[in-house]
């Protein structure tokens, strides 16, 4: 590596636009654009329910607007999304709507006001179901199927006791013999650990602009992606177009954190823009960003975990349920990557984990900083700490016994042979702490 | 409607609609884009202009009622020749500017914090951009580059 | 069914800002659809007088705005449907803030930053200033007034629980004359008080606390600024040389539909000695007066514990003052 950067302090290259105002984030490009039209997404009334019937012809009386677009008008469109493509890019007649976020009609208007006021005016008829709240609910017996396509073939690992119709993915981890480990162990401490949804609110919601070429028969958007060649591939299949025939252009991004791994603005722009051959721009607002764009899972964490008398771990079982809410979207990665931590920086030499992704109506979730390996790690070092309470270990006496080192092997099975830096870690934070011996947290 | 108001040093008379936001006129009628649009309802600070020389969320003040106002926009703390101000150096030189939504409102509020305050404590610093929410730096680095920028007035002079 | 249903698409729209409830009382009648957009009509006068008279003619159909820091987030989105507005913000006789041997008088338009920094009213209204120091930020002190925060008459307003504490009164004025009505008298319930559509708040008045007045103030919330109070605390004591408690005024928001005084809390500590006051009796009278609701900003077993805490522990710190 570079001795220019590494240790040194290095100064971002377009700070100094973002100091003086001049970045260029996407509504900053709205004044380029001299006869732009205003977008709203009718979103979904209901978080489970089909659509029996659309009415948009008040909608189109109102002054200002162009036109009302509902899935009738793209008869061909797929589904989309970045593992799975399971989510609707407009809920149609007769289909399902499976959060509140779910888009059911776009208005596109001379202004804003104009497409707000034309929002207003649609009347939709839905036949509500039954909604399912959180994972737990999912998978009781004779629950719901909110995805009636999806088919999933389970592992033996899960109980078959439960309903796995709404099972998005599930993996497992079975490494030495965690029947032998608990045998060996003095100790056997179980606890349940459970973490909200988290929203990554950053600063610029989704926001974006799209144009089209009419002599290239382009698509040109402007938006901010974490992903700008997926985000291509992803908006060219929905709308069954070559890929080189939607360009991306990306504005200053505005912050992101995982939540503009997914398609947002995108293919809605770009079908409003190549059907009216004028730009078009929508704006979210924070409310709907909140509403229609992904979270951090929230998982049901369980740990098993089996202890010598002298403070050695000797197996280790979690499991560990998640929703994933209406859509796939990372889920199936999100619910991988956690289990691969069940255990954290501690060599245990016998591990099983059970981890699944569950389908609800709620908003769905996907990328969050840390990819499911944070929610992991407020439940596996919570854990430590109660074992190391019960037990009456001190709690860094108690990691640093059982910390990887060079030689280590994860849950996931890697031998770790360089920069391992776990138990450094702890003690600088012992240090830093001032904790003292005996010291407890009451 | 016609109003008139001075931003930047400038008188400005702009036709706007009763329903338009002090931040719509910035942004579009006068293309002033460093003033942001977060949220739109004043939680987030990323609007934040000086309006009659107090921050302000430009989202939540009905643009009519600033007919007759003074505003300042980062924009209008660039020196003639276009240099940047002592207080943008500072964010720079601090590291304090990562996806940059929230700089230009952050600096507007620094910039009327060190008005009142040469030397702020840095808990002083928090209070007063306790309106300006940032979500990648943890705001370490904004509150030095503000303590940063009040050494540097110190050294160097007073504010403009 | 077609009905119902476009009742319930056009309820989620607006419902996307979920705490942002109506400030108006009937605001089918200020939103005009067919309206042509942007021909509002603005209405911005000098004189109270005036505005008084604007007020008269147009009630309900003109929306007032002052400082906008509630009204501009309740139209959020809705603002081209607006289609007359009364802006208060140019008339100077509202923005005084007027010291006289018995009271101190208040214009309504003197924003949350005037109150905060004033030096007098630190000194005579500790709470008042303290609570105006604590609202939103910067910049929403900036441009919010005390008169909007009592209008608006949220229970969880932060002027709110001090201005019961001082005994403050309103002064409603209309076309027709002024009538004065005691802060407690004000509020009927959450967003709700007994404001006419022909009226505008142009004083309050508060007397001045006695000398030997202690006072605590607590705002309890998720974070320290831009927060809705979970639960706010006015404590006013006027003890004696001996330690003996004269007068007491309890007052809290966000524990009920108003912002509501303890009376039972109050008669118990009046006449008492301070350092008598048997801290737990007094957090539990303050536990069992109130009547709040669970929502996203608290429990409500939340709220009566932290109730009890804020409360015995504020009388603990003027025991040991």
């Amino acid at each position: 590596m570079s001795k220019k950067y590494i240790g040194k302090a290095v100064k971002k290259v377009d700070a100094q636009a973002k100091v003086n105002g001049e970045a260029e984030y996407t509504e900053d490009l709205i004044n380029e654009f001299s006869d732009l039209l205003h977008m709203r997404v009718l979103r979904a009334p209901h978080p489970h329910a089909y659509l029996k019937d659309i009415d948009i012809s008040e909608a189109l009386e109102v002054p200002g607007v162009v036109a009302v677009f509902t899935k009738a008008d793209f008869p061909k469109l797929s589904e989309f999304g970045l593992i799975i493509k399971d989510q609707p890019v407009l809920v149609g007649k007769g289909e399902k709507m499976r959060f509140l976020g779910d888009a059911i009609a776009l208005v596109v208007a001379e202004n804003d006001a104009a497409a707000l006021r034309g929002r207003e005016k649609i009347k939709l008829d839905i036949e509500e179901l039954e909604i399912v709240e959180d994972p737990l609910q999912a998978m009781e017996k004779g629950c719901i199927q909110i995805h009636e396509d999806h088919d999933i073939e389970v592992t033996h690992y899960l109980n078959k006791d439960m309903c796995c119709d709404n099972i998005l993915s599930d993996n497992y981890i079975d490494r030495g013999d965690v029947e032998k480990g608990f045998a060996e162990a003095d100790h056997i401490i179980e606890r349940e650990y459970k973490t909200q949804f988290v929203e990554q609110l950053p600063l610029q919601v989704e926001k974006g602009i799209a144009d089209y070429d009419n002599e290239n028969e382009e698509i040109i958007i402007w938006a901010a992606s974490q992903w700008i060649h997926d985000t291509q591939a992803d908006i060219a299949q929905a709308m069954g177009v070559p890929k080189e025939k939607i360009r991306l252009k990306q504005p200053v991004i505005g912050g992101a954190f995982g939540k503009k791994e997914d398609i947002s603005v995108h293919i809605h722009l770009a079908l409003a823009a190549r059907e009216l051959k004028r730009p078009v721009v929508l704006l979210y607002n924070r409310e709907e960003s909140m509403i229609a764009q992904s979270k951090r899972h929230p998982q049901i964490i369980k740990h098993k975990t089996g202890v010598t008398r002298e403070g050695k771990l000797t197996a280790w079982e979690t499991e560990m349920i998640m929703d994933t809410g209406a859509y796939a979207s990372s889920g199936p990665a999100v619910v991988r990557n956690a289990m691969f931590h069940c255990s954290g920086p501690y060599q245990v030499e016998n591990v099983r984990a059970v981890c699944y992704a569950v389908y609800t109506n709620n908003t769905y979730c996907g990328a969050m900083r840390g990819f499911g390996a944070t929610q992991m790690g407020f439940s596996y070092d919570n854990h430590m700490d109660v074992i190391a309470t019960e037990l009456d270990f001190d709690p860094f006496e108690f990691r640093l016994k059982n910390a990887f080192a060079i030689g280590s092997k994860t849950p996931g099975g890697e031998e770790l042979n360089h920069g391992v830096n776990v138990k450094e870690t702890i003690e600088a934070v012992h240090e830093a702490s001032n904790w003292q011996e005996g010291d407890k947290d009451d | 409607m016609k109003i008139t108001f001075t931003i930047n040093n400038k008188e400005k008379t702009v036709e706007v609609s009763p329903h338009q936001r002090l931040l719509d006129v910035i942004r579009k009628e006068l293309g002033l884009t460093a003033a942001k649009e977060g949220c739109g309802k004043g939680e987030c600070g990323a609007c934040t202009v000086l309006l009659n020389g107090e921050p302000v969320a430009s989202c939540l003040v009905l643009a009519p009622q600033a007919d007759g106002a003074e505003i300042l926009t980062v924009e209008g703390l660039l020196s003639e020749e276009g240099d940047i101000h002592p207080l943008q150096q500072a964010f720079l030189d601090a590291g304090a500017v990562q996806c940059g939504f929230c700089i230009p409102g952050t600096i507007m509020t620094s910039y009327r914090l060190l008005q009142e305050k040469a030397n702020p404590e840095r808990q002083e610093i928090r209070e007063a951009l306790a309106g300006n929410i940032c979500r990648c730096t943890g705001y370490q680095k904004i509150i030095d580059a503000v303590e940063l920028a009040a050494e540097k007035w110190q050294a160097g002079g007073e504010v403009q | 069914m077609m009905k119902n249903s476009r009742q319930n698409a056009s309820n989620r729209q607006e419902n996307f800002g979920e705490n942002s409830k109506k400030g108006q009382k009937e605001p089918e009648q200020v939103l005009g659809q067919n309206v042509p957009i942007g021909s509002a009509d603005y209405l911005a006068p000098e004189s109270l007088n005036k505005a008084l008279e604007y007020r008269s003619r147009y009630g309900y159909k003109a929306v007032v705005i002052a400082g906008g820091t509630d009204i501009m987030v309740d139209y959020f989105e809705k603002l081209p449907e607006v289609t007359s507005w009364l802006d208060l913000t140019k008339i100077s006789a509202l923005k005084n803030i007027e010291i006289t041997r018995e009271e101190i008088i208040i214009g309504s338009l003197v924003t949350h930053l005037e109150i905060a920094r004033n030096e007098e009213l630190k000194k005579y209204l500790p709470l008042l200033a303290a609570a105006s120091s604590e609202v939103g930020s910067w910049q929403i002190q900036s441009r919010g007034t005390i008169g909007g925060n009592i209008v608006t008459s949220s229970p969880a307003g932060d002027t709110l629980a001090p201005l019961l504490a001082y005994q403050a009164r309103f002064v409603l004025a209309s076309t027709e004359g002024e009538r004065e009505v005691a802060a407690e008298e004000f509020f009927v319930g959450p967003k709700d008080n007994i404001m006419e559509p022909q009226e505008l708040l142009t004083k309050i008045i508060i007397p001045h606390p006695p000398e030997n007045t202690i006072s605590r103030w607590w705002k309890v919330g998720k974070r320290k600024a831009m927060i809705i109070s979970s639960l706010t605390m006015a404590l006013l004591l006027e003890v004696n040389k001996n330690d003996r408690i004269q007068s007491a005024r309890a007052a809290y928001g966000a524990v009920a539909p108003t912002p509501l005084r303890l009376e039972s809390l109050e008669e118990y500590l009046t006449d008492k000695d301070l350092q008598e006051v048997e801290l737990k009796k007094a957090g539990n009278l303050a536990e069992e007066a109130i009547s709040p609701i669970s929502d996203i900003r608290g429990t409500e077993e939340y709220r009566r514990q932290v109730t009890r805490d804020i409360t015995i522990e504020a009388l603990r710190e003027m025991q040991q003052r």
